[in-house]
């Protein structure tokens, strides 16, 4: 069933029609004259068209060869009173819309990231993981941008695992450091990055590790 | 409308050594600019400055370097330039480090940066200066630079290269 705003009813669209066979609809005159707008008989500007769901108005009316421009025009208007007045006065919308926008832009990104290596079987203390992700920033983007603040929230040895922090200025410079990182002491490796969040809540439940039964 | 853009980096080579200044050259300057860019910005660093950079201008008798760089990124090459320690030549190694004084788009404003700034300089050496044979020497200098000065302002010479006049030597 389509929506109340799109339908045509059987009635306008045979006034359309009516209107476009109408011989005078045909653009005889070329350019702008006086006659070009008055070729529509019964049908102008302002006119509500019969029968039709009081969403159709007619706003404009084209010389085009069989075109009566329909515009629909917003319900909004349509819920105060007097609707059939004068289109050209518009007035206001009843309701006010208040917009807030809450600028809090969180300073750190947290990342859960993963390291996996082409033959397993490699480990790798905290202080490690650390001193490698430093070393990927420090290849890729130098010394400056490796005394970024960068965090390891948490570490698992078992599964190489772990959440980390830094600031959001650096969110893109850390993520291509990892993403360009190809080995730990000629053993290759990448790291997977399975989720990042501003927020630190976020990373406490994927909805990819969700067990459906 | 379409053109590369560039940064020109006026830059003075600043030591205490006097035999620092006279063994630059363009190519060993060149050389420990990139490095330094490598070693601060990475190798994303290295390879964005090292597009458009060259060593456009050297006069090793003021130890005046003018670098170029592309316009995007001569923020990477002028935060570098503060780690240089040392010019390293022949296996001499000789702390300085480099002093930056202009940043201009096009060469002619370091040029007409560099008149003035040399001006000036005349006159504090005018000021500093012990020997008397110094002294003329450097009086002479700024009465030609004054004239020059004048002639330019009337006639705009466009180039007026002999106002890089070489400094005595201390």
């Amino acid at each position: 069933m389509a929506s109340l705003r799109f339908r045509v009813t059987p009635w306008s669209l045979g006034e359309l029609r009516a209107v476009a066979s109408h011989p005078l609809s045909m653009s005889r005159f070329r350019g702008r004259g006086r006659g070009a707008k008055r070729k529509h008989p019964g049908v102008s500007p302002g006119r509500k068209l019969r029968g039709s769901s009081t969403s159709w108005w007619i706003l404009a009316v084209s010389k085009s060869p069989g075109g009566v421009r329909l515009v629909r025009r917003r319900a909004a208007f349509l819920t105060q009173g007097r609707c059939d007045q004068h289109w050209k006065k518009m007035p206001a919308p009843a309701t006010t819309y208040e917009r807030i926008v809450y600028k809090n832009p969180s300073e750190y990104h947290y990342m859960k990231v993963r390291l996996e290596f082409q033959d397993g079987g490699v480990g790798l203390t905290a202080a490690q993981f650390k001193q490698l992700l430093i070393s990927a920033l420090k290849d890729l983007f130098g010394e400056v941008d490796a005394a970024l603040p960068l965090d390891v929230l948490t570490y698992e040895e078992k599964t190489l695992s772990a959440i980390l922090r830094i600031c959001s200025s650096g969110l893109v410079k850390l993520w291509s450091s990892l993403t360009l990182l190809g080995s730990y002491k000629g053993k290759n490796c990448a790291f997977r990055v399975i989720q990042v969040s501003p927020f630190l809540l976020a990373l406490s439940g994927n909805s990819r590790e969700l067990v459906l039964n | 409308m379409v053109r590369f853009k560039h940064r020109y980096l006026l830059c003075e080579v600043v030591s205490d050594d006097p035999r620092c200044r006279l063994t630059l050259e363009d190519r060993v300057l060149g050389t420990l600019v990139r490095d330094t860019i490598a070693r601060v910005h990475g190798t994303f660093g290295a390879a964005a400055c090292s597009i458009g950079f060259a060593v456009r201008y050297l006069n090793a008798y003021t130890g005046i370097v003018l670098l170029r760089c592309r316009k995007e990124f001569y923020r990477l090459v002028w935060s570098a330039l503060p780690f240089i320690t040392s010019l390293e030549n022949k296996g001499h190694r000789y702390p300085c480090f480099l002093n930056t004084l202009h940043v201009g788009g096009t060469i002619r404003t370091c040029q007409k940066f560099l008149i003035q700034y040399n001006r000036r300089q005349l006159l504090i050496l005018l000021q500093n200066c012990t020997d008397e044979g110094e002294r003329e020497a450097i009086q002479k200098s700024v009465t030609k630079s004054c004239l020059l000065e004048e002639e330019s302002a009337g006639e705009e010479l466009s180039d007026s290269g002999g106002e890089e006049t070489a400094e005595p030597m201390e």
